[in-house]
This record gives structure tokens, C-alpha cells and sequence, in this order.
């Protein structure tokens, strides 16, 4: 579990040492990519938690979802319609129901141990 | 966890991580704020001034150096030898003219004109005759079959072959371009050929001499050959100078 924890510093650490600017034109698409990527993240340990985790499907729907966003921000951008809303709306919202059920699951397992330590 | 899914979720992660830092790099991008008060703005400003004025100093400079080397490669006696070098160069037809002029081909008739008849004769007499006519007519410089004709060309006839400075004019069409000074000599000189019996002369000798409408811009190349001066005396009038 400690893993994925060192790869996120790794990448963190990589992107401050190395010096590369996203034009500001670019900075909505690169926010909604990370967005993508959040729920992405949050769905793969949700599913984890509730034993249902695919490998495929998380792996695929990490870089899917990232460009189905990013390709109806760009649609958005040329037809005059902000379609990158239907993206965070999308994203955020399966994010807060990811978060509630990671939750619910946790707590439910602290609780479960601590009975069990009761008794 | 399977050791497959750590990677690849360590892998992904990394991603995230790097785009998320990425992003943070764009949006807080450091503003450099305006921290001077008006006296150092000032001071900044004339700085800035004098610097300008610096720099206009050493460009004047510089213009005023250029200006006099100049003046000093256009009136030295070195400048004054290559350009008289250049002219007599010209003159003496070593170097390539381009200009107003026109082209006159010479080709062999058909053969069912003339039939049972051999080749055709080109003529060194007419040949010379021709040169002599278009200088006549106004030709600044003349080629035939590419050699240039100078001051010191021979067009004669040796061992059956009529040879211009030794070059034998064995292949048809022979090309013979003419230079002109202007457009309308050019059209002058191709009214005067129309009328010459040139024509008449070359067709005896089953040729047929094609003259070319007057073209903007013919090129003549240079005399390819050695100049020879041997026998070159220095004028009495060019000594006393």
C-alpha cells in the first residue's frame, strides 16, 4: 500500500525538478486532466475496497477518462458551449459518491475491529 | 494486492502526481510586482536615457567610419585599375554579356528539297560575311555555336571542317546569338537581316537560317580562349600618355 504513496511523491518530485511550463492557454485542459485523474484514482480504491477492482478497467478508464475530458473541453472551446462543465460536474460529483462509500467503508471496518477487540 | 496492480496503480499515481504539481507550476506562475517609487523610476529612467544616448553616440560612430572607408575604397587608385581592368574585359569580350538581343539558327534543308544532294556546305566566306553584316547592323557581341567572337577570331575552313578559333562547326542547327545595346536595336538588327541576302547565300548551300524574333534577354558567354598579344604594338599616342 505504500507503493502507489512513493510513485505519487516520485511524480510530484519529478514535476518540481523538471522544468516544464504548460502554456496558460493550456492550464483548463491540464486542470481538467487532474480532475480526471482524481476520480480515476478515487474509483480504483473505491472498487478496491469493495473487491470488485479490475486492473483493465482502472487502467483504461485513468487515461479514457482523461481524454474524453480534455476532448470536450477542446469540442467545447470551437462550438462556443463550456462542455468542460459537463466534465467537472461529472467528475465531482462521482468523486464526493466515491469518497462517501470509501468512507462508509472504512468506518464500517473500524467498527467491525473494534467490536472485535470487545468481545 | 497483487504485485501487477501495485504497479500499475504506483504508475499511475506517479502520473498524477506529476500532473498535479505541473498545474500548480502554471496556475502560480510568481508576479513580479512593481516595487519602485517614482525618484527610482526616475533615476531608472534617466539611466535608461543616457544609455540611449550612448548608444546613438557609438552608432554615429560607427555610421562615420563606414561612410569614410567607403570614401576611401571608391577613390583609391587600386579601385580605379579594377574598374578599368572590368571595362577592357568587357571589351575584349572576356567576360558574359546578358542583354536585349536575338537568336538566328542555321540547319541543314530538308532533304526532299534537294534530293540526291550530300550534306549541306556551311561556308567560312558567308559565315564571315554574316559577322560582318551584324556588326554592322549594330550587334554588341556575337556567338556562334557558343564560342564567342572577338577581335582575334578566325573563321576559316580547314581540312574540309569550317572552324571558328579552331572549333569545327560540324553539328546542326548552329545557333548564332547576337547581342544588343538595346530592345530596339535588337528589333533593328532583325529588320535589317529580313531584308539582307544572307538568306540567299546560305540557302545555295542548302541552309536554311532561321532568325529568331528579338528576345529580352540573350547570353553571350565569354571568349574561352587564350588572347594572344605577340604581336601587339603600344600605340605612339597611348606611350606618350
Amino acid at each position: 500500500m505504500w507503493l502507489p504513496i512513493l510513485g505519487l511523491i516520485i511524480g510530484m518530485a519529478i514535476g518540481l525538478l523538471a522544468d516544464i511550463h504548460i502554456p496558460a492557454e493550456y492550464s483548463n485542459y491540464l486542470s481538467l486532466a487532474v480532475l480526471a485523474a482524481l476520480d480515476s484514482l478515487v474509483g480504483g480504491i473505491r472498487a478496491y475496497l469493495q473487491n470488485i477492482y479490475d486492473e483493465t478497467v482502472f487502467v483504461s478508464g485513468f487515461f479514457f477518462n482523461i481524454l474524453l475530458a480534455i476532448g470536450l473541453a477542446f469540442i467545447g472551446v470551437y462550438i462556443g458551449v463550456d462542455l468542460y462543465l459537463a466534465a467537472v460536474f461529472a467528475f465531482g460529483f462521482r468523486l464526493f459518491q466515491n469518497m462517501a462509500i470509501i468512507r462508509r467503508i472504512l468506518i464500517a471496518k473500524w467498527s467491525f475491529r473494534k467490536k472485535n477487540k470487545n468481545s | 494486492m497483487k504485485q501487477k496492480t501495485i504497479f500499475s496503480l504506483t504508475l499511475i499515481s506517479a502520473l498524477f502526481g506529476f500532473m498535479i504539481v505541473l498545474q500548480i507550476k502554471t496556475m502560480h506562475q510568481p508576479e513580479v510586482k512593481e516595487t519602485r517609487d517614482v525618484w527610482k523610476l526616475r533615476e531608472n529612467y534617466l539611466a535608461a536615457r543616457e544609455m540611449e544616448a550612448n548608444l546613438l553616440a557609438e552608432i554615429r560612430k560607427a555610421n562615420e567610419t563606414i561612410a569614410r572607408y567607403e570614401q576611401e575604397r571608391l577613390h583609391s587608385k587600386e579601385q580605379a585599375f579594377i574598374e578599368t581592368l572590368n571595362e577592357l574585359k568587357q571589351e575584349a569580350g572576356l567576360t558574359e554579356l546578358t542583354g536585349p538581343g536575338l537568336a538566328i539558327t542555321l540547319e541543314p534543308l530538308p532533304q526532299e528539297m534537294y534530293p540526291g544532294v550530300d550534306n549541306p556546305y556551311l561556308s567560312a566566306t558567308i559565315l564571315r560575311k554574316m559577322v560582318n553584316e551584324l556588326n554592322m547592323y549594330g550587334a554588341q557581341a556575337i556567338s556562334i555555336a557558343g564560342k564567342r567572337v572577338v577581335q582575334s577570331t578566325v573563321i576559316r575552313e580547314i581540312q574540309g571542317a569550317t572552324r571558328i578559333d579552331g572549333f569545327p562547326l560540324r553539328n546542326y542547327p548552329v545557333e548564332i546569338k547576337v547581342l544588343a545595346a538595346t530592345l530596339q536595336d535588337a528589333e533593328k538588327i532583325y529588320n535589317s537581316l529580313q531584308i539582307s541576302s544572307l538568306r540567299d547565300d546560305f540557302f545555295v548551300d542548302r541552309i536554311n537560317m532561321k532568325i529568331g524574333e528579338p528576345e529580352v534577354e540573350v547570353t553571350i558567354p565569354p571568349y574561352d580562349g587564350t588572347i594572344k598579344i605577340d604581336v601587339m604594338e603600344s600605340s605612339d599616342e597611348g606611350a606618350s600618355e
